[in-house]
């Protein structure tokens, strides 16, 4: 905002002088109103200027260094991007399917009455297609949201609000996706209850603790399918079939970091409601998916009321070029699936097996059978000191010396090679310095410490 | 198209794609869509059933128009060079000296 505050004082002077020699020269019905009756308010003393940035404390000691298109593209250089969990590059080709919507095909999709709609609806029908393709459901369950947070609040929230007379209770594990934690604690204090089930040392919740905890008036049953974390895969089919012998209770499932890289089958796997992201599947941000089963038929509050698109579940004009764009990324996902499985398997295994050979003391948290695109290293370096920490330090331990590599299909090997030769680096550096080191290499457990000395 | 594609075809479909695929501007997507076409041409190579060479064929020069105007995208907003691009020799990796 600022800049441009200050960018139009720049150009203030320019415009006056350009406005008055219009005003001679020509008059038309309608006049300009000159530059000099617009109000601009006055920097106040503290601004610098437009370059000037403020690091933040969480940025580590990165630099931000505003990239500059023209000219500079040579000399500097960008790092590496592993972090496929949090995002994933948009795949050119499903930007190629975009273009035209962004461009000349504007149409709005519920228009019915001119070609610009028809033709938008066509291209909103056929991505739904093939994202109902992808995880083997019907188009007509499919439900186009603004991403899996909103696909994981509309299914749970609102299964469990349109049940509220009859049933008051909802389940969901401990190692949930934060949007569906908050989720549930919203409930919670609209009057459910919620049970948290814990995961096993593996990262699998307990089949025989989940059915425990079913009661009469459980309503819904939330499992993400692949941890953002830890990469740990849930049995699905098991579940679900545990959850089909009781009536009532419908089975959600947070796919976020599934869809496109793990085989799904939302009738294999018995799952009422699922929740979809398309920037996890090398779409477009601002994009997702909620599944939301017909037959037999999932009812759930909406939260967005509105024109009764989708269903009526999530009322709002649909983005034609982000729904193209998740389509396209659906199509290209289960087209290039087990490609990139394999791939994606042995860029893992590179990278494990490098560090392992040589760095030692390094632990893999989460299953090993898990999706091998997340690899979640605990590299046993230092102790955060923290006032609260009882005998859980250790773990505690683990905890703040882990790190999240994210493999994707476009990683390379030379990626890998760069980042293990940096890891190991920086580890035996950060180890040099740290006396938590020293006596592990002495031979004293690190389980039989007796943290509660060291305070004083 | 009832005969399968000719050997020098496909030889020039691939020579097409391949150049295509190196003109990408981003280190991963240039080396994802070079490292895929070899894949696909190798496979194609392997291939005796006419009907899947046809469709594999036909898939691919559908391919060539997308990946061609991807390409041209590319190298307009293409960022700057990635660190592994011109990997320096390991002892010559420098460090900042405030950490």
């Amino acid at each position: 905002m600022l800049s441009r505050i200050s960018r139009t004082a720049v150009c203030r002077t320019a415009i006056k002088s350009n406005a008055k020699a219009l005003a001679g020269a020509r008059r038309g019905l309608v006049q300009p109103s000159g530059a000099d009756r617009a109000s601009v308010v006055d920097l106040p003393s503290t601004y610098q200027d437009e370059s000037h940035f403020t690091p933040r404390s969480d940025m580590l000691g990165f630099k931000l260094e505003m990239p500059v298109r023209e000219g500079s593209v040579k000399e500097k250089t960008r790092p590496i991007y592993l972090d496929m969990q949090a995002t994933t590059p948009v795949d050119p080709r499903v930007l190629d399917a975009m273009l035209p919507y962004l461009t000349d095909q504007y149409g709005n999709p519920h228009s019915r009455t001119h070609a610009y709609g028809w033709e938008a609806e066509t291209a909103v029908e056929d991505a739904r297609k093939h994202v109902a393709d992808l995880i083997g459901a019907d188009a007509k369950d499919i439900v186009f949201t603004s991403g899996a947070t909103e696909s994981n609040n509309m299914a749970i929230k609102g299964v469990a609000r349109f049940h509220k007379e009859k049933k008051r209770h909802i389940i969901t594990t401990q190692t949930e996706h934060k949007c569906v934690l908050d989720s549930c604690r919203k409930l919670g204090e609209e009057g459910f209850d919620v049970t948290y089930l814990p995961v096993q040392q593996n990262g699998i919740v307990s089949l025989e603790e989940l059915e425990a905890a079913i009661r009469p008036d459980t309503s819904l049953v939330s499992i993400m399918t692949v941890n953002n974390e830890t990469g740990v895969i849930q049995p699905m089919k098991e579940i679900g079939a545990l959850l089909r012998k009781h009536r009532g209770v419908y089975f959600h499932t947070d796919a976020a970091q599934a869809v496109g890289k793990i085989p799904i089958d939302v009738n294999e796997m018995n799952i009422d409601l699922m929740s979809i992201s398309g920037h996890k599947l090398y779409g477009p941000k601002g994009i997702g998916a909620a599944y939301v089963r017909r037959r037999p038929r999932v009812r759930l509050d909406p939260i967005i009321s509105g024109g009764g698109q989708e269903r009526g579940l999530r009322s709002g004009t649909l983005s034609t070029p982000l729904v193209v764009g998740i389509g396209a990324a659906a199509r290209i996902a289960k087209m290039e699936m087990a490609r990139d499985h394999k791939r994606i398997s042995e860029l893992s295994n590179r990278l494990v097996q490098a560090i392992n050979s040589q760095v030692e003391h390094v632990v893999r948290n989460g299953d090993p059978n898990g999706y091998p695109g997340c690899v979640n290293l605990s590299f046993l370096i230092r102790r955060r000191r923290k006032s609260s920490d009882g005998p859980e330090g250790a773990a505690e331990d683990m905890a703040h010396s882990s790190l999240r590599f994210g493999i994707g299909r476009f990683t390379t090997e030379a990626e890998i090679d760069f980042v293990v030769q940096h890891i190991v680096r920086t580890v035996q550096k950060l180890r040099d310095m740290s006396p938590l080191w020293e006596m592990v290499q002495e031979g004293i457990d690190i389980n039989t410490i007796d943290w509660s000395q060291s305070q004083h | 198209m009832a005969t399968p594609p000719s050997r020098r075809s496909i030889l020039s479909l691939y020579s097409m794609m391949l150049r295509t695929s190196r003109s990408f501007s981003s280190y991963n997507f240039r080396t994802y869509f070079v490292r895929r076409t070899q894949d696909t041409f190798r496979t194609l190579q392997n291939e005796s059933d006419a009907g899947k060479i046809r469709s594999i064929y036909s898939d691919a020069v559908a391919e060539l128009a997308v990946l061609r105007r991807s390409a041209a995208v590319n190298q307009m907003y293409g960022g700057w060079r990635l660190a592994v691009e011109d990997i320096k020799k390991p002892d010559a990796i420098t460090e900042r000296g405030d950490n």
